[in-house]
């Protein structure tokens, strides 16, 4: 049975804020990115009734990997939000480097270290399903998040529905370039399943007047976009647009068009502030230039804990909860951007400007 | 005799210029566009990033070593040079002195490593390497900060006669290198240490000064490559050395030098450079899928390294 009720990150932050007793105070404390956009989660499936624990509970996080300002935000998120919570004694981060066996053998120490609930982001869906179905045998509560797990054998997961965004950001480009033009699209690792899920999703979205130049592995990476978007430029002498998932990838390429002295155009991506910031010097002298921006919200594990939380306390919790991120544009940037940080930062943020410059200056 | 004297011309200044000509050619004709002054300049403008690392690279590998420590070296010089530079002209050369004293130390340690504790290269540069990643990792708490300054940008975008700036240095350092490997003492040393160390030792050759001075080069060489790539992107990330831990190891293996020393040069590295850049760039333009582009690379790569091998005489 699907749900259709709606928890606002605005409703959610008052909710934590108040629980917080700084409710007075939340209207200053609360960032306006955080507190306006209406990003909303919609269950999916059926409930979960938790086991009721006694508290306060120790939970963990197997983060996949660490190595870049996505992760290191959202496990500074998570962090903010155990301190923040009285139901929670311990959390501790465990780094699996990038490394699908080693993450497996994290999990499999942290069963044994008795850990009430365990959050996932995993290198590989299928393989720490197993794993985590043992965790979910032994009573221990399993929350992925951000990346889906293999079949059902965990008992809550909060994410983005990759396909629906990169479809979003495809309609948002096809619009934007009136449902005719030439795109190259740029995607992330190659044969990774984020973006494949997004590309298809893109794919049906955009009108049949768009025509795609090419679709190229650009790795997530700025200098790997660019260098790519320098060939395109030198193959193609009309480019539209660019559909890509993730912002550095953006960036790079629209730094290509710059160093080569061509109009920009419209592209996608999340709420990497270097995007942002190029939108924002740029614009004026390039009337073409236009984003569509969908974050992935570095906040989403918060969501995680929480539902993990619930199902300790005995309550019950969706076994999924999508996330529905608000989409970035040239109306609404100004409430992103992040001119005084640097560029890895993700806008969409829970965090206040001191915990970023914490997180950025260390 | 006859394809012997081929074999030796071949040799000298690289059997992989004939292959860039003939993959420029072959992927001209089939994407013209590769055929464009503007191509030609893009493609030396990025090359020259592979290229200047490449150039160390083959010093290592002429002594019989190879280092798998530059990506770490390249990531950590971009995270260092950033943070430092902060966007601010004034301090690029703090910055730029940071990075090359890293540099340096770095060479040392896989110096020190190979020749006085005697770990096989491999895997000591390996090791060193996860430990530079790591130092980068630490340093930011997986968050990078900071960016280039607009002056130093310069170095990876800007133009001088229509040649690209990196491009410029790229060719000034091979220069500089090939007089160092050609004409000079210490390149016959490096030479003779590859081709045979014991041999070398008993001439007389300071073979473990050879070998950390070697691992020095490479290490300056992978930090210049990093400062080259900040200018030319302009922020720091944490991911941008991954693609040279082997692709620094391909263009010198291409340019033709052999894996156990004592073969290969400066100018057929800096065609080898040239060579792998020239195909990435190719399979980019032409519309296949990601797969097919990674087999094509793979399959090129592997049909010149072969014909090299036929055309400049038997194997050694």
């Amino acid at each position: 049975m699907e749900r259709n009720r709606h928890l606002t990150r605005r409703r959610f932050m008052s909710r934590s804020a108040s629980a917080l007793g700084i409710g007075a105070l939340g209207g200053q404390l609360i960032l306006p990115a955080m507190a306006q956009e209406g990003a909303m989660l919609t269950p999916v499936g059926d409930m979960v009734q938790g086991m009721a624990k006694d508290g306060p509970y120790r939970i963990a996080f197997s983060n996949g990997f660490s190595g870049n300002s996505w992760r290191a935000m959202a496990i500074a998120a998570l962090e903010a939000e155990a301190a923040a919570t009285p139901e929670i004694a311990e959390f501790v981060t465990v780094d699996g480097q990038g490394d699908i066996n080693k993450q497996v053998n994290d999990i499999e120490g942290l069963i044994n270290q008795q850990f009430d609930a365990i959050l996932v982001i995993a290198n590989s869906g299928s393989a720490v399903a197993p794993i985590l179905r043992d965790a979910t045998n032994e009573g221990i509560v399993t929350a992925p998040f951000n990346l889906p797990v293999d079949g059902t054998d965990w008992s809550t997961y909060v994410g983005t529905d990759p396909q629906k965004k990169g479809a979003s950001l495809g309609k948002w480009l096809s619009d934007a370039l009136g449902g005719t033009g030439k795109i190259v699209a740029l995607g992330g690792l190659p044969g990774n399943a984020y973006t494949a899920a997004g590309w298809a999703g893109a794919q049906e979205a955009m009108a049949e007047g768009i025509e795609v130049l090419a679709f190229r592995d650009a790795y997530w990476e700025e200098d790997r976009a660019k260098v790519i978007m320098a060939d395109m430029i030198a193959a193609y002498p009309e480019i539209d647009g660019i559909w890509c998932d993730g912002a550095q990838v953006g960036a790079g390429a629209i730094k290509a068009l710059l160093d080569a002295g061509r109009p920009l155009v419209p592209v996608t991506g999340d709420d990497y502030n270097g995007m942002l910031k190029l939108y924002d010097e740029h614009k004026e002298s390039h009337p073409g230039f236009d984003i569509g921006l969908m974050s992935e919200p570095t906040w989403q594990g918060i969501f995680a804990m929480r539902a993990a939380v619930s199902l300790l306390k005995g309550e019950a919790v969706p076994k999924q909860q999508i996330l529905e991120p608000q989409i970035i544009t040239a109306a609404n940037y100004q409430d992103y951007i992040r001119p005084d940080l640097p560029d890895g930062v993700f806008t969409d943020t829970s965090l206040t400007d001191d915990q970023l410059r914490d997180i950025f200056s260390a | 005799m006859r394809q012997q004297a081929v074999g030796r011309v071949l040799r000298s200044f690289g059997a992989v210029w004939i292959a860039v000509v003939l993959l420029y050619g072959i992927s001209g004709l089939i994407s013209p566009s590769m055929f464009q002054l503007s191509q030609v300049v893009n493609i030396l403008q990025v090359a020259s990033f592979l290229g200047v690392i490449a150039l160390g690279q083959v010093i290592v590998i002429l002594t019989g070593g190879i280092d798998l420590s530059q990506a770490g070296l390249i990531t950590l010089t971009n995270i260092v040079a950033t943070s430092l530079m902060l966007g601010q002209p004034e301090n690029i050369p703090l910055a730029v002195a940071v990075c090359l004293v890293l540099a340096l130390l770095v060479g040392l340690l896989n110096g020190v490593l190979v020749v006085v504790v005697g770990i096989t290269p491999l895997v000591a540069t390996l090791g060193v390497n996860s430990i530079l990643f790591g130092a980068a990792l630490v340093y930011t708490g997986g968050a990078p900060r900071g960016e280039a300054a607009a002056a130093f940008e310069l170095l990876g975008t800007g133009k001088l006669l229509g040649i690209p700036a990196p491009t410029l240095i790229w060719i000034a350092l091979a220069a500089l290198l090939f007089v160092l490997t050609r004409l000079t003492v210490f390149g016959r040393w490096l030479y003779a240490t590859g081709a045979n160390p014991v041999a070398a030792k008993l001439m007389g050759v300071p073979v473990e000064r050879v070998t950390v001075g070697a691992y020095g080069l490479s290490a300056l060489m992978a930090a210049f490559g990093g400062l080259l790539l900040t200018a030319y992107i302009g922020s720091p990330s944490l991911g941008i050395g991954n693609q040279f831990l082997l692709t620094s190891v391909a263009a010198v293996v291409v340019g033709g030098a052999a894996l156990t020393g004592g073969i290969g040069g400066v100018l057929a590295t800096v065609g080898g450079a040239i060579f792998i850049t020239e195909l990435n760039s190719f399979t980019n333009i032409v519309r296949v899928s990601t797969g097919t582009q990674f087999v094509l690379q793979g399959a090129i790569i592997v049909l010149s390294v072969i014909a090299y091998r036929r055309l400049s005489g038997p194997a050694r």
